[in-house]
């Protein structure tokens, strides 16, 4: 006799297999990464999304095929480009492509995709109502960075013919959380692993006394934390390779100077140094000396206030052109 | 004789390592789910991304609760068959 849940079941184990090769695959792909990223971080004012924009245009004029990204839930990119600017790549000018992320949606994404994959395996609970926690799970710690690294992994999988992406960073906290997520979720998963081996190891030894020597089924968490680990030590190891580059803008005050002092020291305890520190508004030399004595950096380009604000495609090529030797020092460092 | 000698043995030993075994999830459990009981927890996504294959280790945990008020009938009926 036909047990119709028997073949519920296996068509549910049928569409899990599916889900993991395709993810397999993504992973496989992720491990041959070939554009360099450049991340530009600091405080909120100094003009990250405007250097972003600046760098981005340099290199698309050197025939580059670049894209720009707004992680900053701010979206300033609209403004500075006055275009109507989304998740879906924008075309602003030859070799440049422009995108908004939309942290919201990622965060729904996630918790939708979540919700789906426990109900699945909990269907007979229909009494209690998953969807109401999940209603509250958005406003839990760790979602937004954790939605903006989801949407970091996308954008390299999607943007592999491009030769360099430009991330224009939000906040400081939030940003230093979303680098130290790959660091603190090892760690976690680490401790989880040791934990369940040795839970693995106590049910082989079970089995022997019980049923003899006969391999026991592999535990579907162990094989879950192992993907885990393997997905995040790559993403850890791609931070601190030399394709990401992060590039600290800063302002000559007293208040920039004090902050960008604090995210270099977290992103040393990261394994991270920075590329450029990069002096919005500077006038002369001797304001890069405090920078060069406090952050040590591959280089200090200086970027001189423009007479004109900095708003549009024109204004920013002009600009653009004009400190043509200090932008080149953000690329070629 | 002989054989049922050994089966009796067997089981005594299974049941030590077994309880083991139950503690070790237990613990597993209340770490994943640490959020929902007050100990440090895991980043939420860690928990979430477990929580489809944990049917098996939360029922053992929310058996656990329910035994943890009784602990000396649990450690009785752990000797018993000794």
């Amino acid at each position: 006799m036909i047990r119709w849940e028997n073949c519920f079941r296996y068509w549910i184990q049928c569409n899990e297999y599916k889900i993991t090769i395709v993810k397999h695959q993504l992973t496989n792909k992720m491990k041959s990464i070939t554009p360099t990223l450049n991340f530009f971080v600091g405080k909120g004012g100094v003009g990250k999304s405007t250097v972003s924009a600046l760098v981005s245009i340099k290199n698309s004029l050197n025939t580059e095929r670049t894209l720009l990204v707004s992680m900053d839930p701010a979206h300033n990119q609209g403004d500075i480009f006055k275009a109507d600017i989304g998740e879906k790549p924008l075309e602003i000018a030859s070799n440049l492509w422009v995108i908004q992320v939309d942290t919201d949606r990622w965060i729904k994404q996630y918790l939708k995709e979540t919700e789906e994959s426990v109900s699945r395996k909990y269907n007979y609970q229909k009494a209690f109502s998953i969807k109401n926690y999940f209603k509250v799970l958005q406003f839990s710690p760790g979602i937004e960075e954790y939605a903006l690294m989801k949407a970091f992994e996308s954008i390299l999988l999607k943007h592999q013919d491009k030769h360099l992406i430009v991330f224009d960073m939000p906040p400081t906290a939030l940003t230093l959380r979303f680098f130290s997520l790959p660091k603190l979720t090892l760690t976690w998963i680490n401790e989880l692993t040791k934990l369940r081996e040795k839970i693995h190891k106590k049910q082989e030894i079970l089995s022997n006394i019980k049923i003899g020597k006969k391999q026991i089924e592999t535990d579907s968490i162990l094989t879950k934390l192992k993907n885990m680990r393997e997905n995040y030590t790559r993403l850890k190891d791609l931070f601190i390779s030399e394709k990401t580059r992060i590039n600290l803008v800063s302002k000559p005050d007293e208040l920039s100077q004090s902050e960008s002092i604090r995210i270099h020291k977290k992103l040393e305890d990261l394994g991270k140094s920075l590329q450029a520190v990069i002096l919005n508004g500077a006038t002369n030399e001797a304001s890069v000396e405090y920078y060069k004595k406090h952050i040590p950096a591959r280089q200090y380009p200086l970027l001189p206030e423009s007479s004109k604000a900095l708003i549009g495609l024109e204004n920013l090529r002009e600009y653009a052109k004009s400190a043509d030797a200090e932008i080149e020092k953000i690329l070629k460092s | 004789m002989l054989q049922d000698i050994e089966e009796i043995n067997r089981g005594n030993v299974s049941e030590l390592h077994e309880w083991e075994e139950r503690e070790l999830r237990n613990i597993f459990a209340l770490l994943v789910v640490g959020s929902f009981t007050g100990i440090p927890s895991p980043p939420v996504h860690i928990t979430m991304e477990l929580l489809p294959e944990m049917e098996d280790d939360l029922r053992i945990m929310l058996n656990r609760i329910q035994t943890a008020h009784d602990p000396l009938g649990e450690l009785f009926s752990l000797l018993d068959p000794m």
